[in-house]
C-alpha cells in the first residue's frame, strides 16, 4: 500500500504527516523533530546542508543560506513583493531566465523551486526513513492567494525533488479537513493563520449539494501581511528585556553575542510561558560583569506586559481579518462577520490567549483550537493524501474504514452497587466497546442467602445518586462473580452466577449507551458538582463499613473468647463496642473513627491474654466479613 | 418434493450468495487487517517505550544543562577572585554525573576544529591570527548528546576569511 504522504511547505518550517496504521501522524526528522527549517545552505566546505544543520551555521554563512524562498518561488522579478524582499535578503538575488528570480548559493544561481526541492528531499528522505518504505508521491500545500505560477513553481520543485506531486492544496482548506469541517452543509469558514513569518487569514465558501453528495470549497478571499508573524512577537521582548537592562545597569547587552543568544532564548520561554500563566520569571545568571563584578538579570513579566507590546500586532491582525471578510470584492469576500460559521486557528503564535480572545471577540464566537496549530496544515495535507491513495488503490481510506468499524465508548461509567450504598465501577466512562469485565464479589453477613444485585450507570461515587439501569436477585452464598458485556451495539448484559452452585442470573439492558448528548453532559456536570460532597460521603461511608467489619470482629472474638480471657477485659471490649455501635451510623466520621480506633486497641488485648495462656492468638480472617447489609461486597485482591 | 427442491432456484440467489461471500470476504479482509494493525502497533508502542525510557528524561536534562552552564559562570567568577572553595567543584560534579547516568554526554568542541553544523551553532564569526577560516575559535557555552541525539549544539564563535566583509 503506497503512501502519499501530505507536505506542508512552510516559509519558516515544514512539516510532513502522512496516516498510518488508521491513525492521522506528524513524521520526526532525522533529528527527531516534527518541525524542519526551511533552509539550505551551502557549507564552507561545499557541503550542502537542509534544516536545522544549515539554521545553525546561517550566522557565519549569511551569502549561502538561503530561507524564506517560499517568498519568491514562482513570482516575476518585477513582482513588487520580490522587490521589496530582495532589499533584506541577506542572499544575493538576481532576474533569471523569462523573467523569474533566481538565488546565488556558492557559485550557483539557482531558481527558487530548486531549492525547495532540496528541502523536499531532505523531508522525503526523512520521511522514508520513519516509514521503512519507499515515498513516491505527495500532496503539498500552499497560500490560498498563490496563482497559477506559484502553484506551478511549488510543485515543479515536487517532481525535481523526486515526488510525484498528487494534488497542490491550500493551506487553509488542509486546516478545514484537519478540522473536519463538517462536510454535508454550507459554510463559511475563516482561517486565521499566524505563524512565524507571516499572517494570513482566508475566507473559505463551503458548498454541498445534498444529491450528487458534492462538496465543493471556494476560496472567497484572502488577505494578511506577509511580513507579520510570531518572529515579530520575539524581537519585541527581546527588545525589551534589552531596554530594561539599560534601565537596571546602564549596560548595553545588544553588543554581547551570548547575552543576546540568552535573552533571545529567555524571550522565547516567556512567550512560551505567558500561554498558561500569567506572570513569569526571566533569570539570567552572570549574563554580563562590570568593574565591580558579576551581573545578573533577574525581571518578572506579565501577560499583560507581553500584550501591550504587541498590542499593534494585534489590533492590525484584526482589523486584516474584518477586512478580509467585509470588504467588497475583490478586496474581502464581502460577508457579514456574522455569516461566518466557524473560525480555525492555524500556526504556533495562536496558542496566545490574548490572540484567541481577539478573534473570538470580532467573530463572537468560540475559534475551533484543539490540533497543534504547528501541525493542522501538515496534518491536513495527510489527509488528502489517504483519500487520493485510496481513490487510486480502488480501496476505502483508512479514515472511512474506521467509519465502518466505529467503535463506540460508554459514555458514562457503568458500577454495581457494594456495601454501603458505595457504586464500585465495573466499566469506567470512556471504554471503548464491545467488552467484558468480570469481578468477584463475597457477601456481606453470615448466613446471607441472597444478594440484590443493582447495575448502576453514572460517574457519583455513591449508588444513590446514580441511574439504576437494572437490579436483580440472586440467591446463593458466599462468593458471586459478576460479569458486565457490552456489545459493538451497546447492548450491557449483566450476568451474576453462585460460585458455588454454578446458578446464575442475567439481564439484558438495551438502552445503556443511548442516552442523549445533553443527558450525558448534565450527568457529567452533576458529578464535578458534587465531587467534594460526594467524597465526604463516601470517606463517611468507609469509615461505617470499617467500623461495622470490626464490630463484628469484637462480637466474633468475645464469643470465641469463652473464659480464656478474665472478665475485666471482655467488659473493656463490650464497653468500646457498644460506643461504637452508638456513633457508628451517625453523620460523624470522626467520631465514628475515633470509636473504631478505640475498640480496635481493646480487641488487642484479647488476643495478647490469649498468647500469654500459651494458646496463641487464634487465627482470625473474618477482617471484612462483618455487617447486616445485604449488597455484595468487593474483593478487591480477586477480580477475575 | 417438488417444492423443496424448487426452493434453491428462489430468483436471484446466485447473486446474494456471491454478494453475501464477497461481503464475507471484505469483512475477513478488514478483521485480518485491524489484527495485524494492532500487533504493528502493539509493536511500535514497544518500540516507543524503549524511546520514552531512553530519551524520557530529556526534557529535564535539558533545563538541568543552563543550571550547569550557570554554575560554571558562577565558578569562573569566583576563580577570579581568588582560590575557590573545594566543595563547590564537588557539587558541580555532582550533578554533571547525575546527568552522565542518565546518558548525557558533552560534546567536544576545540578551537582550531573545523566548524560542524551536526554539533555546533555559530553565534558569530571574527577574524583570527591563529585559526583558519571556518574553524571554530572560541567555544562559549559547550554543547551536550544524549545517546546519538543533540540535545544541544555547543555555541562557538567562527573565524572568518579576512578581507571578507
Amino acid at each position: 500500500m503506497a503512501k502519499i504522504i501530505g507536505i506542508d511547505l512552510g516559509t519558516t518550517n515544514s512539516a510532513v504527516a502522512v496516516m498510518k496504521n488508521g491513525e492521522l501522524q506528524i513524521l520526526e526528522n532525522a533529528e527527531g523533530n516534527r518541525t524542519t527549517p526551511s533552509i539550505v545552505a551551502l557549507s564552507k566546505g561545499g557541503e550542502r546542508l537542509v534544516g536545522l544543520l544549515a539554521k545553525r551555521q546561517s550566522v557565519t554563512n549569511p551569502k549561502n543560506t538561503i530561507f524564506s524562498v517560499k517568498r519568491l518561488i514562482g513570482r516575476k522579478w518585477s513582482d513588487p513583493e520580490v522587490q521589496r524582499d530582495k532589499a533584506w535578503l541577506p542572499y544575493e538575488v538576481q532576474e533569471g531566465p523569462g523573467g523569474g528570480v533566481q538565488v546565488k548559493m556558492g557559485d550557483k544561481w539557482y531558481s527558487p523551486e530548486e531549492i525547495s526541492a532540496m528541502v523536499l528531499a531532505k523531508l522525503k528522505a526523512d520521511a522514508e526513513a520513519r516509514l521503512g518504505e519507499k515515498v513516491d508521491e505527495a500532496v503539498i500545500t500552499v497560500p490560498a492567494y498563490f496563482d497559477d505560477s506559484q502553484r506551478q513553481a511549488t510543485k515543479n520543485a515536487g517532481e525535481i525533488a523526486g515526488l510525484k506531486v498528487e494534488r497542490i492544496i491550500n493551506e487553509p482548506t488542509a486546516a478545514a479537513f484537519a478540522y473536519g469541517v463538517n462536510k454535508e452543509s454550507n459554510q463559511k469558514i475563516v482561517v486565521y493563520d499566524f505563524g512565524g513569518g507571516t499572517f494570513d487569514v482566508s475566507v473559505l465558501e463551503i458548498g454541498f449539494d445534498p444529491e450528487t453528495k458534492e462538496q465543493t470549497i471556494e476560496v472567497r478571499a484572502t488577505g494578511g501581511d506577509t511580513h507579520l508573524g510570531g518572529d515579530d512577537f520575539d524581537k519585541k521582548i527581546q527588545e525589551f528585556l534589552v531596554e530594561e537592562y539599560k534601565k537596571q545597569e546602564g549596560i548595553d547587552l545588544a553588543k554581547d553575542p551570548l547575552a543576546v543568544q540568552r535573552l533571545k532564548e529567555a524571550a522565547e520561554r516567556a512567550k512560551h510561558e505567558l500561554s498558561s500563566a500569567t506572570e513569569t520569571e526571566i533569570n539570567i545568571p552572570y549574563i554580563t560583569s562590570d568593574a565591580n563584578g558579576p551581573k545578573h538579570f533577574q525581571i518578572k513579566m506579565t501577560r499583560a506586559k507581553l500584550e501591550s507590546l504587541v498590542q499593534d500586532y494585534l489590533d492590525r491582525s484584526v482589523k486584516l481579518t474584518e477586512e478580509a471578510v467585509t470588504a467588497p470584492a475583490p478586496k474581502g469576500a464581502g460577508f457579514k462577520l456574522g455569516d461566518i460559521n466557524e473560525v480555525l486557528l492555524v500556526g504556533g503564535q495562536t496558542r496566545m490567549p490574548a490572540m484567541q480572545e481577539a478573534v473570538k471577540k470580532l467573530f463572537g464566537k468560540e475559534p475551533h483550537k484543539g490540533i497543534n496549530p504547528d501541525e493542522v496544515v501538515a496534518l491536513g495535507a495527510g489527509i488528502q493524501g489517504e483519500i487520493l491513495a485510496a481513490k487510486k488503490e480502488g480501496r476505502k481510506t483508512e479514515g472511512e474504514v474506521k467509519d465502518i468499524l466505529l467503535l463506540d465508548v460508554t459514555p458514562l461509567t457503568l458500577a454495581i452497587e457494594t456495601l454501603g450504598g458505595v457504586a464500585t465501577p465495573m466499566i469506567p466512562k470512556n471504554t471503548t466497546v464491545p467488552t467484558a469485565k468480570t469481578q468477584t464479589f463475597s457477601t456481606a453477613a453470615d448466613n446471607q442467602t441472597s444478594v440484590e444485585v443493582l447495575v448502576l450507570q453514572g460517574e457519583r461515587p455513591m449508588a444513590a445518586d446514580n441511574k439504576v439501569l437494572a437490579r436483580f436477585m440472586l440467591d446463593g452464598i458466599p462468593q458471586v462473580e459478576v460479569t458486565f458485556d457490552i456489545d459493538a451495539n451497546g447492548i450491557l448484559n449483566v450476568s451474576a452466577k453462585d460460585k458455588a452452585t454454578g446458578k446464575s442470573q442475567s439481564v439484558k439492558i438495551e438502552a445503556s449507551t443511548n442516552l442523549s448528548k445533553d443527558e450525558i453532559e448534565r450527568l457529567k456536570k452533576e458529578a464535578a458538582e458534587h465531587a467534594a460532597e460526594d467524597e465526604r460521603k463516601k470517606e463517611l461511608i468507609d469509615a461505617r463499613n470499617q467500623a461495622e467489619s470490626l464490630a463484628y470482629l469484637a462480637e466474633k472474638s468475645l464469643r470465641e473468647a469463652g473464659d480464656k480471657v478474665s472478665e475485666e477485659i471482655k467488659t473493656g471490649v463490650t464497653e468500646k463496642l457498644e460506643a461504637l455501635k452508638k456513633v457508628k451510623d451517625g453523620e460523624d466520621k470522626a467520631a465514628i473513627e475515633t470509636a473504631t480506633a478505640a475498640l480496635s486497641q481493646e480487641i488487642q488485648k484479647i488476643g495478647q491474654a490469649e498468647y500469654n495462656k500459651g494458646n496463641g492468638p487464634e487465627e482470625n480472617n473474618a477482617g471484612g466479613q462483618g455487617g447486616a447489609e445485604s449488597g455484595p461486597q468487593p474483593e478487591p485482591g480477586q477480580p477475575q | 418434493m417438488e417444492e423443496t427442491s424448487a426452493q434453491p432456484q428462489e430468483p436471484g440467489w446466485e447473486e446474494r450468495l456471491a454478494a453475501a461471500e464477497k461481503e464475507r470476504d471484505g469483512y475477513l479482509a478488514g478483521w485480518q487487517r485491524t489484527k495485524a494493525d494492532f500487533i504493528n502497533y502493539k509493536k511500535e508502542e514497544t518500540q516507543k517505550l524503549e524511546e520514552i525510557a531512553r530519551y524520557g528524561s530529556v526534557g529535564l536534562v535539558k533545563d538541568l544543562i543552563s543550571v550547569l552552564d550557570n554554575f560554571d559562570l558562577a565558578l569562573r567568577s569566583f576563580e577570579k577572585e581568588g582560590p575557590v572553595e573545594k566543595g563547590l567543584y564537588l557539587i558541580r560534579t555532582q550533578l554533571e554525573d547525575i546527568l552522565k547516568k542518565r546518558g548525557l554526554e558533552k560534546i567536544s568542541v576545540k578551537p582550531g576544529d573545523p566548524f560542524d553544523p551536526a554539533v555546533a551553532e555559530a553565534l558569530s564569526e571574527v577574524e583570527s591570527e591563529h585559526h583558519p577560516p571556518g574553524a571554530v575559535v572560541e567555544e562559549i557555552e559547550p554543547g551536550y548528546r544524549m545517546h546519538d541525539k543533540v540535545v544541544r549544539p555547543a555555541r562557538v564563535i567562527v573565524s572568518k576569511d579576512k578581507g571578507r566583509e
